[in-house]
C-alpha cells in the first residue's frame, strides 16, 4: 500500500549527508502513520479476517489469521434464508438514494430563490443551521406518533422522508455556500441574452454547481446509509435498513460472529466505496453539516 | 438585479421546500411540544392534559441528571482528544512523505462506516473470547474485563475517539492545505524553529477551524446514541445512558409524555448555543475549509 512512491529515497547521496537524512525521515513517517491508520481501522480490519474465517478458526484464537478461508459466512449471509439481509441491504439502497432525490428535488431550486432571488436569506440560513442542535431523537417521538396514525409506520417511503429532512439543512447551507461563490455575472448575461429565471436556473447555473451537487449527494447518501435512530424507532420488519438490521444479528440468531462479520463488512462497503470515490467533495460538505449521532 | 418575472419564481421554487419544512419540521416540533404536555403512553393512547407534570417528574429523576452529567462529561473528554489528536495527525501528514495520498483516504475510512455498525464491530472487536483487543492483552498479561463499572465509561471515550479523530483530523488537514508555504518560509527566514512556527503561525490561523470542528463534535458526541446503544444499551445499570438513550428508553417503554418532555428539555440545554451556531457556522466568511 505504501510502496508506490513517486520518487526514490535519496540515501545514495553519501557526499550531502544533511540532504540523505532530509530523505529517509518521511518513509519514518510513512510506517508511522500507516500504524496510526491500522490502529484507527482495526475494527473493520478484524471484521473483514473475520468474516474469512471458518467457525472452528474463529473460535480457537481471535490472533490467528484464518488458517481456512471460507466464503460460507458471505453464501449464508447473501443466499442463505435464516436471514433477511438482502431485503436489509435493498431497503437502505432505496432509502439513501431516495433521499438524496428528495432532497435535490426540494432544496436546488428552494436554495437557489434564497440565495439569489433574495428570500430572506440571512435569516433561513440561520434557522436552518440552528437546527442542527436539535437532539435528533427530539423529532423521533412525533415522527413515530404522526406516522403511526397516518399508517406510514415501517415502510421504505416514509423512511426516505425522514432522511431527507433529516439532511436537508445540511443540503441547503452547502449549496448556499457554492452559490454564494458562482459570480453572478454569468446569469446577470443569460438574463440580458432573454433567458428567464427558470431557464437561467436548469440551463446556466445547475451545470455550474455540478460539483456541489455530487458533494451533495453523497454526503446524504452517506449520512442516509448511516442513519440508526429512526430506522429503529420508525421501522420493525418491512422497512428495516443495515443498521438495525446487523445489529439483529446479534441477538436474534445466537451470536454467529462470521456471519455478522460478514454482513457488516457488506454493509459497510457501499457508502465506503461512493466516499473513497467522491472523496474531494466530503471535505466541504462535513465543514458545514457533519455528522448526525 | 432582480428581474421582473423573479417574484413569482422565487415563490414557485420555494413553495416545495417550504410545504416539507412545514411538514417535517415546524409541526414535528409543534406535536413534540404539544406531547410533552399531556399524559400520553403506550397503556393510555388517549392522551390527556398533564400541563407540567411530565416536566417535573424528568426534572426529579436522578437518571435524567446522572444522564446530562455522563454526557456532558463524556462530550468534553472525547472532544478535547479528538481536536488534539486530530491536530497533530494533520501536522503529520502536512508534509510530503511517500504514499501520504493513499494513507489520507485509510486514515479517513471510519467518518464513512455508519456509527450503528462501527458498534457491531466493536462488539466483535471487543468480545472477551473471539476478540483481537481481550487476546493482546491478555498475552500481555492483563486480564481485565472491559465492560466492567470501572473501565466501561474510558472506553466508550476511546471507542469515539478511534471513530471521530479521522473526522477532526480531515477538517485540519484540508485547513492546513490552504496555508501559503510563503508563511512557513517567512516564518523560517525570522529564524522561527518548527515548534514555534506552528505554535505562532498556524495555530492563530487554524483558530477559526478548530473552533468550529471542536463545536460540531461536542454537539455530535452531546447527541451520542447509536455506539453506546449497541455496546452497553446504557448499562451497566444507567452508568453510560446519555441523554438520548435517557429519551429512547422512556420512548421505548411507552412513556410517550415524559420522553417528549426529556427531549423539549435537551433541546432547551442546547438553546445558549443557537447564536454560536448562527454566527460561526451560517455567516459565509466562516467556510474555511472551501
Amino acid at each position: 500500500m505504501t510502496t508506490t512512491t513517486p520518487y526514490a529515497p535519496a540515501t545514495t547521496s553519501t557526499d550531502r549527508p544533511l540532504r540523505a537524512r532530509k530523505h529517509r525521515r518521511p518513509w519514518w513517517k510513512t510506517a508511522v502513520v500507516l500504524f496510526i491508520g491500522l490502529i484507527i481501522n482495526l475494527p473493520l480490519l478484524s471484521a473483514v479476517l473475520t468474516s474469512f474465517k471458518s467457525d472452528a478458526d474463529i473460535s480457537r484464537s481471535p490472533l490467528t489469521v484464518g488458517l481456512h478461508f471460507t466464503l460460507d459466512h458471505y453464501r449464508n449471509v447473501l443466499a442463505g434464508t435464516t436471514y433477511d439481509f438482502p431485503k436489509y441491504f435493498m431497503n437502505s439502497v432505496l432509502i439513501s438514494l431516495g433521499a438524496v432525490v428528495i432532497i435535490l428535488v426540494l432544496a436546488v431550486p428552494g436554495t437557489y430563490a434564497i440565495v439569489r432571488l433574495g428570500f430572506g436569506e440571512k435569516h433561513l440560513l440561520r434557522a436552518v443551521s440552528s437546527l442542527r442542535l436539535m437532539p435528533a431523537i427530539f423529532f423521533a417521538i412525533p415522527f413515530f406518533l404522526l406516522y403511526n396514525s397516518l399508517g406510514l409506520y415501517d415502510t421504505v417511503g416514509s423512511l426516505m422522508l425522514v432522511n431527507a429532512f433529516l439532511n436537508l439543512p445540511l443540503a441547503i447551507l452547502v449549496l448556499a455556500g457554492a452559490l454564494r461563490e458562482l459570480p453572478i455575472e454569468i446569469e446577470e448575461a443569460a438574463f440580458v441574452d432573454g433567458a428567464g429565471t427558470y431557464r437561467t436556473l436548469f440551463s446556466i447555473v445547475l451545470p455550474l454547481l455540478a460539483p456541489a451537487l455530487v458533494a451533495v449527494s453523497v454526503l446524504v447518501f452517506l449520512f442516509s446509509w448511516s442513519d440508526y435512530l429512526f430506522a429503529v424507532i420508525l421501522s420493525s420488519s418491512n422497512a428495516t435498513p443495515v443498521t438495525v438490521g446487523a445489529g439483529n444479528f446479534i441477538t436474534s440468531t445466537g451470536i454467529l460472529w462470521g456471519d455478522i462479520s460478514a454482513a457488516t463488512v457488506l454493509s459497510v462497503l457501499p457508502p465506503l466505496c461512493f466516499a473513497l470515490f467522491a472523496q474531494r467533495y466530503l471535505v466541504s460538505g462535513l465543514s458545514v453539516g457533519a455528522v448526525k449521532g | 438585479m432582480i428581474r421582473h418575472n423573479a417574484k413569482a419564481a422565487r415563490w414557485v421554487l420555494t413553495a416545495p421546500l417550504f410545504v416539507f419544512l412545514a411538514l417535517a419540521v415546524a409541526y414535528p416540533i409543534y406535536y413534540g411540544i404539544k406531547t410533552s404536555l399531556q399524559q400520553r403512553s403506550l397503556l393510555d393512547p388517549v392522551p390527556s392534559w398533564a400541563g407540567v407534570d411530565n416536566f417535573t417528574a424528568v426534572l426529579k429523576d436522578t437518571g435524567f441528571w446522572h444522564a446530562v452529567s455522563f454526557t456532558l462529561k463524556f462530550t468534553v473528554v472525547a472532544t478535547v482528544f479528538e481536536i488534539v489528536l486530530g491536530f497533530l495527525l494533520a501536522l503529520l501528514m502536512n508534509k510530503h512523505f511517500p504514499g501520504r495520498k493513499k494513507l489520507l483516504s485509510f486514515l479517513i475510512m471510519p467518518v464513512m462506516i455508519a456509527p450503528a455498525l462501527m458498534g457491531v464491530m466493536f462488539r466483535l472487536l471487543l468480545n472477551s473470547d473471539i476478540g483481537i483487543v481481550p487476546a493482546l492483552l491478555d498475552k500481555v498479561g492483563i486480564s481485565i474485563s472491559l465492560f466492567s463499572n470501572d473501565t466501561v465509561v474510558p472506553l466508550l471515550m476511546v471507542l469515539d475517539v478511534l471513530q471521530w479523530t479521522p473526522f477532526a483530523f480531515l477538517l485540519f488537514y484540508s485547513g492546513l492545505q490552504t496555508v501559503p508555504q510563503e508563511l512557513y518560509e517567512a516564518a523560517s527566514v525570522d529564524g522561527a524553529g518548527y515548534f514555534r512556527t506552528i505554535r505562532s503561525v498556524i495555530i492563530p490561523l487554524m483558530l477559526p477551524i478548530l473552533f468550529i470542528t471542536g463545536f460540531l463534535r461536542a454537539i455530535d458526541a452531546f447527541r451520542t446514541f447509536d455506539v453506546i446503544y449497541i455496546l452497553t444499551g446504557g448499562g451497566p445499570g444507567d452508568q453510560t445512558t446519555t441523554v438520548s438513550i435517557y429519551i429512547y428508553k422512556a420512548f421505548a417503554t411507552g412513556n410517550f409524555g415524559t420522553a417528549s418532555a426529556a427531549a423539549v428539555l435537551a433541546a432547551i440545554l442546547m438553546l445558549p448555543l443557537v447564536p454560536v451556531v448562527v454566527r460561526r457556522l451560517a455567516a459565509p466568511e466562516t467556510k474555511a475549509t472551501r
